[in-house]
């Protein structure tokens, strides 16, 4: 390598140098990732993303300017030649299949390996031969015919926006007017404390139809107080259309060039050869990549530049969050759990030591120390748990947006009401709870609310109404989804029911058992019940859903006046504590939030009633169910049974086993192979020294229990 | 004692600005923003006597930022480094017409970039 030059030196060469190879250590495997990506779009013929060849020109860029500054010059004058090579792609001065893209790879590799072998002296005239040939290549390989390029000025744009463009802003936009797309300006204002969260809302809104080539900021009318974003658009959507989509206030949308339908020879501006491919297939109308992935998430939130001596306070980036990878937090909580069996362990050798007078102090000692490992340990899973929980706020916002634009394409009038969105559960609970919530509103929207003409004559307001109301309930969280809809008429969903063969005619159902039919796969198809009864598409995808992360889903409607859907959710799938029962030789693991009490019975206390197994508890019935029949099991006949009384939202089943074993905090795992299609068993768990045991998935045997009382 | 706002996206150059600009023959204060963002949040926060920033980073870039400062009565009269690694003739160019007062090339010599800045709060001595 060569050696180093002064440039540095003055400003603390040792601490600075290792935050320099930190630093290009993270840019590198950056540039690997997004050259996967575009190696990806390349063999897929799409047109490449222009952000993401835009991110992997910043990064040779930063390396460039890194390696320079600390006087690498083998490793700048590489990352130059890189940056030269992209810069050209970005400006469409370089076709995308120009051969020297290929070497892009190449020379990251051949980076990443001089990097390892930093300040290795003998290494470093190997490195100026292989850095010199690789070089030679990319320079026989690229070419740079420089384009003529017109001017921008007849654009009817401030002058001011048109100035602080860079040179790869300004070439998006003359490949957007060359593609005949509208460029539109887009003024948001907002108040200067608050702008980030509303104007990465409006860019990700833009972003669905559309690219943004710029963003200028300016004083808003109150200077003080306010800050104007101007944002320069290419799509192919008209401005009165993105402005019907772009529900924003203080946001106001005008053209600045309308796209021109027929195609004149004469363009304005030169049709740059980049993206061939694209333009093979068709280029114009194909649709502007997906930018939202293109930002690279700079090291902004986590800022070290403050690790310096010196004025340590005034370096820290002013940001205080850290975004986490939620795998990091996962295994974090794996480690807790495992913490967990340890400590139960220990308890239990205290246990063993207790028994003996001769150890009996020694148990003592070791209870109270295993009681302070066990409060510290519940401090520690609490607030990892903390960390993995994230307001339910998001998915409303994301909820209401969908409804705007529902009201937008089917001009119907209908409200959206809120509340309890500071209801927290798992990110990834939350994840997953998108898409059937999603569902469920839609399915409202859609089929539920009733036209205005007809929700007039049946006496209501004229603009329809969903609720979306969430709360937590000791372990769990419960969302309902209300309309003042149409209702659903169990009737009608229960003639389809007979129709699709689900239900033997004359079969005695409840209308609730009726209603509760919508979760059906076979019914809740595409020719379900909308239109007679208010219900559409999938409501056995919703059940699928929320059953695959230990909630349920119950339905109650009243015809004509509206419906309401009901999800019940654990909030988290990380830690829970468990029951552990048995059956005969087999044990186990019941989720101990979905346990309301346990009883001890009589086996002449069991009621029969058809073909059902009843017991009379304080005067209701409670449907029983054998945990043996559940699973096939050899369970000898007993005098006296334990009853798990389980509890989903209304739910109720007992479940009959012939011991418990005691609670137990677990982590549950997945199981691989065979039995992870078993339904009922949500997992694994390990109990420490005493082996594993299966974990029961209470909803699914719950629901599955009372269908086929339903259906019995 | 006069306060420097950086802001520049590269954690290693973010940090190596700092420590150059601290070392100034008169004591300053040294904010560093991540990017344009932070820099729009913290232009208000703080009465600054100079602003040094790179163009090329992600949200709104460098020359955006210049627009916004030199545009804005308020921070106006600031003046204004870019410190940029050389290259994009152009895009220094357009910096400059935004009203940037400098332009240092990266890698930058710490006494090159120290004279120019010190040369810019002289002009400007008395804090607002």
């Amino acid at each position: 390598m060569a050696a180093r030059k002064s440039s540095a030196k003055k400003a603390g060469v040792d601490k600075a140098q290792r935050e320099f190879v930190a630093e290009a250590e993270e840019i590198l495997e950056r540039m690997r990732e997004d050259l996967g990506e575009l190696s990806d779009q390349r063999v897929a013929g799409a047109e490449v993303d222009p952000d993401l060849v835009n991110s992997i020109f910043r990064s040779a860029h930063s390396l460039k300017g890194l390696a320079g500054m600390f006087g690498f010059e083998g490793l700048s004058e590489l990352a130059h030649r890189l940056e030269d090579i992209l810069d050209g792609l970005r400006l469409g001065r370089i076709r995308m299949d120009n051969p020297a893209v290929d070497l892009l790879d190449e020379a990251v590799t051949l980076f990443t390996a001089l990097f390892t072998q930093l300040g290795d002296e003998s290494y470093e005239a190997e490195a100026a031969t292989r850095i010199g040939e690789l070089v030679a290549r990319i320079e026989t390989a690229a070419e740079d015919p420089s384009q003529p390029q017109d001017s921008l000025d007849p654009l009817d744009i401030a002058p001011m926006l048109l100035r602080a463009l860079t040179e790869y802003e300004e070439h998006r936009l003359r490949e957007n007017i060359s593609r005949r797309r509208h460029v539109l300006l887009v003024d948001t204002s907002f108040e200067i404390t608050a702008f980030e969260e509303g104007l990465s809302e409006v860019s990700a809104a833009i972003r669905e139809v559309g690219e943004v080539v710029s963003t200028l900021p300016s004083p808003g009318d109150a200077p003080e107080s306010q800050i104007r974003f101007s944002l320069l658009v290419a799509t192919e959507t008209p401005a009165a259309d993105l402005s019907a989509r772009l529900e924003f206030p203080d946001t106001d949308i005008k053209t600045v060039l309308a796209a021109t339908a027929a195609p004149a020879e004469s363009s304005a501006a030169p049709q740059p050869p980049v993206e061939a491919s694209a333009a093979q297939s068709g280029g114009a109308e194909a649709a502007p990549a997906e930018t939202g992935s293109g930002e690279v998430p700079g090291d902004g939130a986590t800022g070290k530049g403050g690790a310096r001596g010196g004025d340590l306070e005034s370096l820290k980036s002013i940001s205080d969050t850290v975004r986490v990878d939620i795998h990091k937090l996962d295994k974090l909580m794996n480690l807790v759990g495992e913490l967990v069996i340890q400590r139960s362990a220990i308890a239990r050798i205290a246990t063993r030591l207790a028994a003996d007078p001769t150890t009996s102090r020694i148990a003592a000692e070791l209870f109270k120390t295993h009681k302070g490992l066990d409060r510290k340990l519940k401090e520690l899973q609490a607030s990892v748990l903390d960390v993995r929980m994230v307001p339910l706020r998001q998915i409303f916002e994301k909820l209401s947006r969908v409804v705007r634009r529902l009201q937008r394409d089917q001009s119907k009038d209908v409200n959206l009401g809120f509340s309890g969105e500071a209801t927290e559960l798992d990110k990834l609970i939350v994840e997953q709870l998108v898409d059937p919530l999603m569902h469920v509103v839609r399915n409202a929207f859609d089929h539920a609310i009733e036209g205005e003409d007809e929700r007039v004559s049946a006496g209501k307001s004229r603009e329809g109404n969903i609720w979306i109301d969430a709360s937590q309930r000791g372990n769990h969280v419960v969302i309902e989804v209300r309309d003042d809809g149409r209702g659903i008429d169990p009737t009608a969903v229960r003639e389809k029911a007979e129709a699709a063969g689900l239900v033997e005619p004359g079969q005695l159902l409840s209308d609730k058992d009726c209603l509760n039919l919508i979760f059906e796969a076979g019914l809740s198809t595409a020719t379900g019940v909308s239109g007679t009864s208010g219900r559409g598409v999938g409501m056995d995808v919703v059940r699928t859903n929320l059953s695959d992360l230990g909630g349920i889903v119950v339905v109650s409607s009243e015809p004509g006046r509206g419906t309401a859907i009901t999800m019940t959710l654990p909030i988290t799938l990380a830690i829970i504590q468990t029951l552990i029962v048995a059956v005969g030789r087999d044990r186990f693991a019941i989720p101990l939030n979905s346990v309301l009490e346990t009883l001890l019975i009589d086996a002449s206390e069991i009621q029969r009633s058809e073909r059902r197994e009843l017991l009379n508890v304080r005067g209701e019935p409670l449907q029983l169910q054998r945990l043996s029949d559940e699973f096939g099991l050899d369970a000898p006949p007993q005098d006296r049974h334990y009853v798990v009384v389980l509890g989903l939202g209304e739910l109720r089943l007992g479940l009959l086993v012939d011991r418990l074993d005691g609670q137990q905090d677990t982590v549950i795992k997945s199981i691989q192979g065979p039995a992870a299609q078993v339904r009922g068993i949500a997992g694994a768990t390990e109990l420490g020294d005493r082996g594993a045991v299966l974990v029961i998935d209470v909803s699914a045997i719950v629901e599955d229990s009372l269908r086929r009382r339903d259906a019995a | 004692m006069q306060r420097i706002l950086i802001v520049e996206d590269s954690a290693t150059m973010r940090s190596l600005l700092a420590s150059t600009l601290e070392e100034l023959a008169s004591p300053v204060k040294v904010l560093a923003a991540s990017n344009g963002f932070e820099a729009l949040r913290l232009l208000p926060r703080e009465e600054f006597d100079l602003v040094v920033t790179d163009i090329n980073m992600p949200e709104i870039n460098g020359l955006e930022l210049v627009s916004f400062v030199k545009s804005n009565d308020q921070y106006r009269d600031i003046p204004l480094i870019i410190v940029s690694t050389e290259g994009s003739e152009k895009d220094r160019e357009k910096g400059m017409q935004l009203g940037a007062d400098a332009y240092v090339v990266k890698p930058f010599e710490p006494e090159a970039l120290r004279e120019v800045a010190q040369d810019l709060l002289s002009r400007n001595p008395v804090a607002k």
